[in-house]
């Protein structure tokens, strides 16, 4: 149903103000904790329906489960060494067979899904605090910190992250902890610029100036009531961010500018394959099968996430 | 249906059975059951109802254009031969915008800006293939013309945002009569309009029907709108028709016990100001439930057991008048229902809302002298650059105002008038350009926010928005006690405070752990009372308390804060554009056009002896809810002049239809009349 008159804020903030399905106006506490308790039901059903949200659960799940359970799944030491059976094939042995050294290349992976993780929950979390906390200032704080903050922003944009990433290990030399603080620097922008303007948005609505009249501090309105209305759409924005920041590791790791060998890598079994790829293409193959699998498990999730709690970016049903 | 006799040969339009569910996260909503009226050749029809009541749900049923989440479960609507609701889309597509055209509520969103009049009207007219573009302009202009356009000639080529909000109306009208159509759907035309624009816009709409005899139906919340406007009246509530007639029969003698009482909650109605508002206790059912009985027997004064029990009659009494209730026909007839007109029905309230003389004028809680608000509109650079010297506008002009302990007074204004932005500097939340703000006796104006902080819990304010002002994440307990942690109010008990104005403000105790967006406006409005009532303040500037309240709720609201400030001694200052409500509440009123307070003076005397003509056209230009008393021309034209251009002499000079050479060249003083009353107008009308 229509509602009577525009609602301001709901333009202004798309907050729906009501629910525009002609949810009746008054319903008793029982009633009412029953239809709340129907619509998460339908939420979760709508999620577990949904193709793409199952898939990328089940994907993510079995991303955690794989590298935090590594040491207990995997068969073999991931280092290993066991020469005589170097470059063998995929066995009941060696699922994925072996590398040049003739460590097991399955083990490998499951290790280097540890990696992958850190680097991805470290970096996606670290990044997204920052990114929040500079994004509220540049939308609430003065014009001219605005400016300055979006300078910022654009210019580590503007920076080619390999490019970035090899100036700065040609400086410092690889580790773990440079691919990390790349991953952080070069994604913090995205997170800062979505929440900048969300806080704008939030910056005049009704609810802001309520805030600001009962003598609220800005701190306080910041922390209390801008932050919840940002964060959601950041928490999506980190789902599919995922898949990015384990691309750049295992990028990075190929390069030879990330993780050191023998520490075990998706990025450093794809560089070792690579140079056997005529005799062992198995390595390659198992080294990107993970890689892909992670990166459409976290994309498939937060498009579905998106779908459902912002559908007026979906596509409509 | 016995209505079927009539519909044959008469109706353009006829809805049968309709029946419309939503699918909802929360289960099927029946938002329209079984709804049957006919809509007749010529005639202007009327459906009006309350937030829920389906009444626009119709009007999207009709064009085929429900939300996608909408099913139509059964029903059948009759155009000539065709039957709409079983259309194909291209057989639709060519009914739309040909055959059957809409005016959107809002012209804001509901046209293209990025193209001009000219070429959105010239693609309204795309099926016509054999006219030239000349020949499309052409009649474009002429349609501008005909809606009261000024050059529309030159206009036809401006976007827009060049247009004023009246004249985007009357630009959305033209747009849908541009092909002749056989009905025009307007829903809520007026709504997003002051009261000034709604007169002219219902003016324009009768004539247009009259001048090129097409059918109008009007979907709106505004029964001064119906009344005035439409010949045959549909009355819906939760998903049903309830009464229909003839736009006499309804508002005078009104069959449906819904109808009465909304009829009687309507503040334009009641002339008696020293009674409180009635309203109708309850609310609208749960339509995702299984419904059995009369609709509206729990919220029904009259209902009887059988009411629970048995669906009512749809009684018919010529024409195409017809009601749905069991006191008119059946076992349960009741001769004497309804009663006469001036039988109240529904809860009179309390005998007397005359609060005790508590006020004191001598000693003034907030007293506003000469304050100017004035907003940059251009940049200093930009401005040297471009070599433009008026930098600023007057939002607030010379505004002189006060507010005593345990007095309500009215601020009237149509958008743009500054109002709010009086009310947010009088809060220190828009700087002052000059003049004074006085807090009990205290200089406050521009005072730096730490020093206005502990003020900040004498004074608060009520947002238009009610659901919009509050924190969107945070529950109602939340938000009620949040005035005590921002003012480090220690040693209370946050939960028995909650409990205590949940209580003074009549919210049920579990709504508590909601959220803003599980509550109705009327709840919501609850919330932000109990917010604003939190640390005691001594004043409460109020922006538009009743807006996006249904009828039956707004009462409830006002009679609270009369009660609350019986019992405190409030100060309310009433920011609104609501005539009708505030000659109900308000001890003074002080009306503003463009920044400038142009009368003030007791609620009384403005509404009976009104000094300044726009005060008068105002008063004029509320439309009233009887069919008897149209008003035969508008009582002002034109709409308010842009703050980027204001007027020479008098501000409303432009628009005065008393005007003289003297307004145009030199602004009127204020002036203080004998009684007190102040005024600024060169040719007071008393």
């Amino acid at each position: 149903m229509i509602p009577v008159s525009v609602n301001r804020s709901e333009i202004e903030t798309g907050i729906p103000a009501v629910d525009a399905s002609g949810l009746p106006d008054y319903v008793s506490d029982a009633e009412f904790r029953e239809s709340a308790a129907r619509e998460r039901r339908e939420k979760l059903r709508m999620f577990l329906t949904n193709w793409q949200g199952l898939t990328g659960l089940i994907l993510v799940t079995l991303f955690f489960a794989s590298a935090i359970f590594a040491p207990w799944l995997a068969p073999y030491d991931p280092n290993a060494l066991d020469v005589p059976s170097r470059l063998s094939g995929p066995s009941w042995e060696h699922p994925a067979g072996t590398d040049q050294l003739g460590r097991d290349t399955f083990s490998r992976i499951l290790y280097g899904g540890r990696v992958a993780l850190k680097i991805a929950a470290i970096g996606v979390s670290v990044a997204l605090v920052v990114g929040l906390i500079l994004g509220m200032i540049a939308g609430f704080g003065p014009r001219w910190l605005d400016n300055l903050l979006l300078l910022l922003f654009d210019t580590v944009r503007a920076f080619p992250t390999i490019v970035l990433a090899l100036a700065t290990v040609a400086l410092t030399g690889p580790s773990l902890g440079m691919v990390l603080a790349i991953v952080i620097i070069t994604s913090i922008p995205q997170y800062a610029r979505v929440a900048r303007t969300a806080t704008l948005t939030l910056r005049n609505t009704d609810f802001i100036l309520a805030e600001r009249s009962l003598g609220a501090s800005m701190s306080r309105t910041l922390l209390h009531h801008v932050m919840p209305n940002v964060v959601g759409p950041l928490l999506i924005l980190a789902a599919m961010d995922v898949p990015v920041v384990v691309t750049v590791e295992a990028g990075l790791s190929f390069l030879g500018l990330g993780v050191l060998p023998p520490t075990a890598s998706w990025g450093t079994i794809l560089n070792e394959g690579y140079l056997v790829i005529r005799d062992a293409p198995w390595m390659v193959i198992a080294g990107g099968i993970p890689l892909i699998l992670t990166t459409l498990g976290f994309t498939f999730l937060g498009e579905a996430l998106r779908d459902i709690f912002d559908p007026r970016m979906g596509k409509g049903r | 249906m016995p209505k079927d006799a009539i519909a044959g040969s008469e109706a353009l339009l006829d809805i049968r059975n309709l029946s419309v569910d939503f699918r909802t996260p929360r289960g099927r909503v029946k938002a329209l059951r079984d709804v049957s009226f006919p809509i007749r050749k010529k005639r202007i029809v009327g459906i009006v109802g309350e937030s829920g009541s389906g009444k626009s749900t119709v009007l999207w049923a009709l064009l085929g254009l429900l939300a996608k989440n909408a099913e139509v479960v059964a029903g059948e609507v009759r155009f000539g031969d065709r039957d709409l609701l079983h259309a194909s889309e291209p057989q639709l597509r060519a009914t739309r915008g040909e055959e059957i055209s809409v005016v959107f509520q809002d012209p804001m969103t509901s046209q293209i800006p990025v193209l001009t009049y000219g070429t959105q009207m010239r693609d309204v007219l795309y099926r016509r293939r054999n006219a030239s573009t000349a020949e499309k302009r052409r009649m474009a202009v002429e349609m501008l013309g005909k809606v009261g356009i000024p050059d529309p000639d030159k206009r036809i080529d401006q976007y827009p945002h060049h247009f004023s909000g009246g004249m985007r109306q009357r630009a959305g009208i033209a747009m849908a009569l541009l092909t002749g159509p056989q009905l025009l759907l307007a829903d809520e035309p007026t709504t997003a309009l002051d009261v000034t624009m709604e007169a002219q816009i219902i003016h324009l709409l009768q004539d247009l029907q009259k001048e090129l005899d097409a059918t109008v139906v009007v979907v709106s919340h505004n029964l001064g709108l119906i009344a005035e406007l439409c010949d045959d009246v549909v009355v819906m509530y939760a998903g049903e028709v309830i009464e229909a007639g003839d736009v006499r029969e309804i508002f005078h003698n009104a069959q449906h016990p819904y109808t009465r009482a909304l009829l009687e909650c309507d503040p334009a109605r009641i002339d008696d100001v020293s009674r409180k508002l009635p309203v109708i206790p309850g609310d609208i059912p749960d339509l995702t439930r299984s419904l059995s009985g009369c609709i509206y027997a729990p919220r029904c004064q009259r209902a009887m057991p059988i009411c629970r029990e048995k669906t009512p009659p749809d009684v018919a009494r010529g024409g195409m008048s017809l009601a749905r209730c069991h006191l008119l026909d059946g076992p349960h007839h009741d001769t004497a229902w309804p009663p006469p007109l001036d039988v109240t029905t529904v809860g009179q309230g309390e005998a007397s809302a005359r609060k005790p003389a508590r006020v004191r004028r001598d000693d003034p809680l907030l007293e506003v002298t000469d304050l100017n608000v004035q907003f940059e509109t251009v940049g200093r650079l930009r401005a040297r650059l471009k070599g433009i010297r008026q930098r600023h506008v007057d939002a607030v002009l010379d505004v002189s105002l006060s507010v005593a302990s345990g007095e309500t007074v009215g601020l009237v204004g149509e958008s743009g008038s500054g109002k709010t932005t009086l009310g947010r500097t009088v809060l220190n939340l828009v700087q002052a350009q000059a003049g004074r703000v006085r807090f009990e006796g205290q200089d406050t104006h521009n005072m730096p926010e730490s020093r206005f902080k502990p003020l900040r819990r004498d004074m608060a304010m009520m947002f238009q928005d009610p659901v919009g002002s509050l924190s969107p994440r945070k529950s109602v307990r939340a938000l009620i006690t949040e005035p005590f942690q921002i003012h480090g109010v220690t040693g209370v008990d946050l939960d028995a405070e909650a409990e205590r104005l949940a209580e003074m403000v009549r919210l049920p105790k579990p709504f508590l752990s909601r959220y803003p967006h599980e509550l109705s406006g009327g709840q919501a409005r609850r919330v932000g009372v109990a917010r604003a009532l939190a640390l005691n303040p001594k004043l409460i500037i109020a922006d538009e308390p009743t807006a996006g309240l249904d009828v039956s709720v707004q009462g409830e609201i006002l009679n609270l804060m009369a009660n609350l400030q019986a019992e405190h001694g409030l100060g309310y200052l009433i920011i609104t554009h609501n005539l009708p409500v505030v000659r109900h509440i308000a001890d003074r009123l002080a009306i503003m056009y463009l920044g400038r307070i142009v009368e003030e003076g007791r609620t009384a005397e403005v509404f009976d002896r009104p000094v300044h003509p726009y005060t008068r056209a105002l008063v004029d230009g509320v439309p009233q809810p009887d069919p008897d008393r149209r008003r035969k021309h508008v009582s002002i034209s034109g709409e308010v002049p842009s703050l980027l251009n204001r007027p020479e002499g008098c501000d409303f000079a432009a628009r005065c239809p008393l005007a003289q050479d003297r307004c145009r060249t030199g602004k009127p003083a204020h002036v203080t009349m004998a009684d007190g009353r102040r005024h600024a107008c060169h040719f007071p009308l008393h």
